[in-house]
């Protein structure tokens, strides 16, 4: 157990505990302490999503420029560590260019706004034992609808920029963030049942009584969240939204300066929501195996954050981008299938082990060989039978030694080699 | 508590007047999501958490996208929102609703039940929606299924 | 069914380019769209015409080497190549042998440097944000310091000559080019892994971009292309110039002929000119690396069309003489050009997407187009 002494930095709700105590016995009336505890708390989350806001562009650009074997920005300062500030203050310095035809309101506000779900989902993110700032009883579906908002949000953008090309890319990315969105809630409804509850502190005290993260448990989950995280935060290989090799150059085509650069930070604040929300889901969030008795939790959170961010741009430097249809496919035939069964599979072994009053100590490791197992068979099966008619036809190339044409109404000689 | 409520039912009764108001037929749907939202809001401060986030997940979500797309595929002459001969009708007619519902609502004895404490709200949710009241829930499944495959099957081209 | 007289949906003339966000050059493609689907695509090009061949008309057989370079600027060797060959051809010039080899050397290195960025930025097309075009330029960047060695320059290269070439390669140049062949099949492997059996990769390129065998031979078009759609037609083996006919070497040819055949296809005449190379040092003999030729060449009247198999195809000069020190007609088979003649049997009834990942697949290089 955590001391709870408010000195004690492996928990600073302890600080804010101590604070609310003194205040309380001075006699301040509560709504008065609520909002006071409330502020701190905002305070707290708003510095920390502002430092990773400018802190994760050097981030991502050195590590797809280390990805590339090449080095990323290394002009500006130690390491280039100063480029952040080069950019904000590119961006600030640019006109901000506005089309007559686009709609004054609605073409100002998307940028802003896009910002509220983005910071909103760290309100019901644990950092640490009593660092939650809402504890909310339906978190997980909280989350999912922050989302949703966000989908209408960039619909708004790309339709007041007054450009087809702008609001044929909006649409696009519309489409795939909704359907992107139900792998995502079958997968989290995997991991609920196995919590037993939707609270996100809730989950984290699951992984802490049974001694084990949950992704040991929920692995299918785990890939199928991962997998329609990278597409609701439009990143390769979903990134159809800011394809810069095709025409419709996405929802942002008419913002420049500043509104392109909020665009640009809220993206990566949302890279950093979600990842939080994959660290506390599935790697154990503060809780650590009991490390967090001596680094403080919160530390070890943020570093596996970075951890699951680490992965989704090791996805967008190595993979390629799918194509709209193709993204869809995968969305509806793939993914969803696998979120059925998981969150059937799950149902099955919470059932055993709740209704047959079989010990966790009995169940858990081997709902965690099944599942393990079920993932890999199902992950390996439904990909091959999903490509196969591209794996009919041969990969790699004939050799021929000699001329060989073949002349029409002649079918093709077999090659030498 | 009472400053909440106050602020939320003016958010959520200014921007469903804006929608009438308003000449946009899009700037007319973007308060109709406010206003969804104000209803939200108004849900957490009855307590209601669940119901809240899912109706900001379902309408503000979903069917306001589904309107968005409704909107955007319809010809650009019929998204004028503007003044037409049904405004005095539908005037009349709404005043005459508003007149009903406050009567029923002044005549009704709102004595509040003695309720104790109950349990979260999901989770009483979840055993309404399947113990008592499991055949509604399994027969709205089935209709969104039925919309489902019926507007696939609609839009499916014939090849 | 309920016919879909209620939505109407009008084509959409769209340009895809002149300023094209994939690193092919100033091209354009007008594309008419239904929907997603393209229903119709010309080609607009001339955004880079120079006048070339004019221009080449005013100077002498010598001074027009440089022509050659800027032309296909991606692949200078094998440009200087084909038009020293031809006035060769023309003047009946004999080239020394250890020139032959040289110029064999220099061509196939080159032949990998385009095929390297030809594939980086065909996965580019794909959306792989340039990882694998990085990867590829390391070899490309070694091969570019081989010829910086040999010649000075690393883009417009200029060093072919009429019978022969330019520079005899400095000491340094032999074993870095031997360190370069030592580690340059452990290199193609690692993108054999990384990149043929990717499926996100092989999703979007498989079956994109068809183009059957014989489509391809009614359209003239030739190389990686030609290749790729099931026809072995290499002119290093059916009218072999300088020593190739003393080479063994296989040519790669695809299966089907969309734009995933065209990509290995190309991977493969990478390391078959690896091969090459190998052989032609071995072979290679001493001697003089040019040919005395006077200074003011005027070749006899007469003219001539001779091709060789640029990394992205046939490239051929006609050259009349008139026997003078200028030529009376310089005129140039682009490939890049006559490899775009099937475009739009290739793209029509794809989506865009589709269409900008078969452009990457042919290779076009404008300057050549254009010239």
């Amino acid at each position: 157990m955590l001391l709870s002494s408010w000195w004690d930095v492996r928990d600073l709700g302890n600080a804010v505990s101590g604070l609310v105590d003194a205040l309380q016995d001075a006699g301040v009336p509560n709504g008065v302490i609520y909002s006071i505890a409330a502020l701190l708390g905002c305070l707290g989350i708003i510095a920390f999503v502002g430092a990773t806001a400018v802190i994760n562009i050097w981030v991502e650009r050195r590590l797809i420029g280390r990805i590339q074997v090449r080095k990323g920005p290394n002009r500006l300062g130690p390491f280039g560590l100063l480029q952040p500030v080069a950019d904000a203050i590119k961006l600030i310095q640019k006109e901000a260019l506005q089309p007559k035809s686009a709609d004054g309101v609605v073409y100002s506000l998307p940028p802003i706004l896009i910002f509220i779900p983005a910071i909103l989902a760290f309100a019901v993110v644990p950092f640490g034992d009593k660092m939650v700032l809402a504890d909310l009883n339906v978190g997980v579906l909280y989350l999912l609808a922050l989302g949703s908002t966000t989908a209408v949000l960039i619909f708004m953008a790309g339709y007041a920029s007054n450009n087809k090309y702008a609001l044929l890319g909006s649409m696009r990315v519309i489409a795939m963030l909704i359907s992107y969105e139900i792998p995502s809630v079958l997968a989290l409804l995997g991991v609920v049942t196995f919590a037993g509850t939707m609270s996100l502190s809730g989950v984290v005290d699951f992984q802490d009584t049974y001694w084990s993260w949950l992704i040991f448990f929920q692995p299918l989950a785990f890939l199928i969240f991962l997998l329609g995280t990278t597409a609701e935060l439009n990143r390769t290989p979903a990134d159809i939204a800011e394809a810069e090799s095709e025409i419709i150059a996405g929802f942002h085509i008419e913002y420049s300066g500043m509104k392109f650069g909020l665009f640009y930070a809220v993206e990566l604040v949302n890279a950093m929501g979600l990842s939080a929300v994959i660290a506390v889901l599935f790697l154990g969030g503060w809780w650590t195996f009991g490390v967090e008795k001596v680094i403080p939790g919160w530390i070890l959170f943020i570093g596996k954050i970075y951890a699951v961010y680490f992965l989704l741009i090791w996805f967008r430097g190595t993979l390629p981008r799918f194509r709209m249809d193709q993204l869809m496919a995968f969305a509806w035939k793939f993914l969803l299938p696998l979120g059925l069964i998981n969150v059937l599979v799950s149902a099955f072994e919470v059932l055993l082990w709740t209704e047959y009053d079989i010990s966790a100590g009995v169940i858990l490791p081997a709902s965690v060989v099944v599942n393990f197992a079920l993932a890999a068979v199902l992950i390996v099966g439904w990909s091959k039978l999903m490509m196969k008619p591209f794996t009919d036809v041969r990969r790699r190339p004939h050799l021929f030694n000699e001329i060989n044409v073949p002349l029409p109404g002649e079918a093709t000689p077999e090659p030498a080699g | 508590m009472v400053i909440a409520f106050w602020t939320l039912a003016a958010l959520t009764l200014g921007s469903a007047v804006m929608i009438v108001l308003t000449r946009n037929l899009l700037h007319a749907l973007l308060c109709l999501i406010l206003s969804f939202v104000g209803m939200a809001g108004v849900f957490i401060t009855l307590s209601a958490d669940f119901v809240a986030v899912v109706q900001v997940l379902v309408y503000a979500g979903a069917i306001a996208v589904l309107m968005l797309f409704a909107i955007m595929l319809s010809p650009r002459s019929g998204r004028d929102n503007a003044a037409n001969m049904l405004q005095l009708p539908a005037l009349v007619l709404c005043g005459l609703f508003a007149a009903g519902v406050t009567f029923t609502v002044i005549e009704t004895d709102w004595r509040e039940a003695s309720r104790g404490s109950f349990d979260t709200t999901a989770e009483a949710i979840g055993q309404a929606l399947l113990s008592p009241f499991v055949l509604p829930f399994e027969i709205a499944s089935v209709l969104l299924v039925v919309a489902m495959v019926g507007a696939i099957v609609l839009v499916r081209e014939d090849s | 069914m309920v016919s879909s007289v209620a939505i109407k949906t009008e084509p959409l003339v769209v340009n895809i380019g002149p300023q094209h966000p994939s690193t092919h050059g100033v091209f354009r493609m007008r594309v008419h769209l239904d929907g997603e689907v393209i229903t119709d695509a010309e080609m607009v090009v001339g955004y880079l015409h120079r006048s070339m061949e004019k221009l080449a008309e005013e100077r002498t057989w010598t001074q027009n080497i440089p022509f050659t370079d800027r032309m296909d600027y991606l692949a200078a060797m094998t440009g200087n190549l084909s038009y020293c060959i031809a006035v060769e051809k023309l003047a009946g010039i004999e080239v020394p042998e250890r020139a032959q080899y040289l110029r064999v050397i220099f061509a196939e290195l080159q032949r990998i440097a385009s095929h390297a960025m030809a594939n980086g930025t065909f996965v580019n097309d794909c959306g792989a944000w340039q990882t694998p075009l990085f990867y590829m330029f390391r070899e490309r960047e070694k091969i570019l310091d081989l010829f910086e060695m040999a010649c000075g320059a690393r883009l417009t290269l200029n060093y072919m000559r009429i019978g022969g070439v330019a520079f005899e390669p400095p000491d340094e140049f032999w074993p870095q080019l031997q360190a370069l062949i030592d580690e340059l099949p452990a290199r193609i492997d690692e993108y054999d892994r990384l990149l043929l059996d990717n499926e996100i990769l092989v999703m979007r390129s498989r079956h994109v971009g068809m183009l059957s065998a014989e489509m391809a031979i009614n359209s003239s078009v030739s190389g990686p292309i030609l290749r790729g759609s099931g026809v072995a037609w290499d002119i290093r083996k059916a009218n072999p110039y300088c020593v190739y006919d003393r080479m063994d070497f296989d040519i790669p040819v695809g299966n089907i002929g969309d734009c995933y055949d065209r990509f290995v296809v190309r991977m493969e005449e990478v390391r078959q000119s690896l091969r090459i190379i190998k052989q032609a040092l071995v072979q290679l003999p001493a001697g003089s690396h040019t040919a005395n030729i006077p200074l003011n060449l005027i070749p006899p009247a007469g003219e001539v069309y001779s091709a060789i198999e640029s990394p992205k195809g046939e490239l051929g000069f006609y050259l009349v003489s008139e026997g003078g020190p200028t030529p009376f007609r310089w005129h140039v088979r682009a490939p890049s050009l006559i490899n775009l003649s099937p475009l739009r049997e290739m793209v029509v009834g794809q989506s865009i997407p589709d269409a900008i990942v078969t452009l990457g697949s042919i290779d076009i290089n404008v300057g050549e187009i254009d010239r």
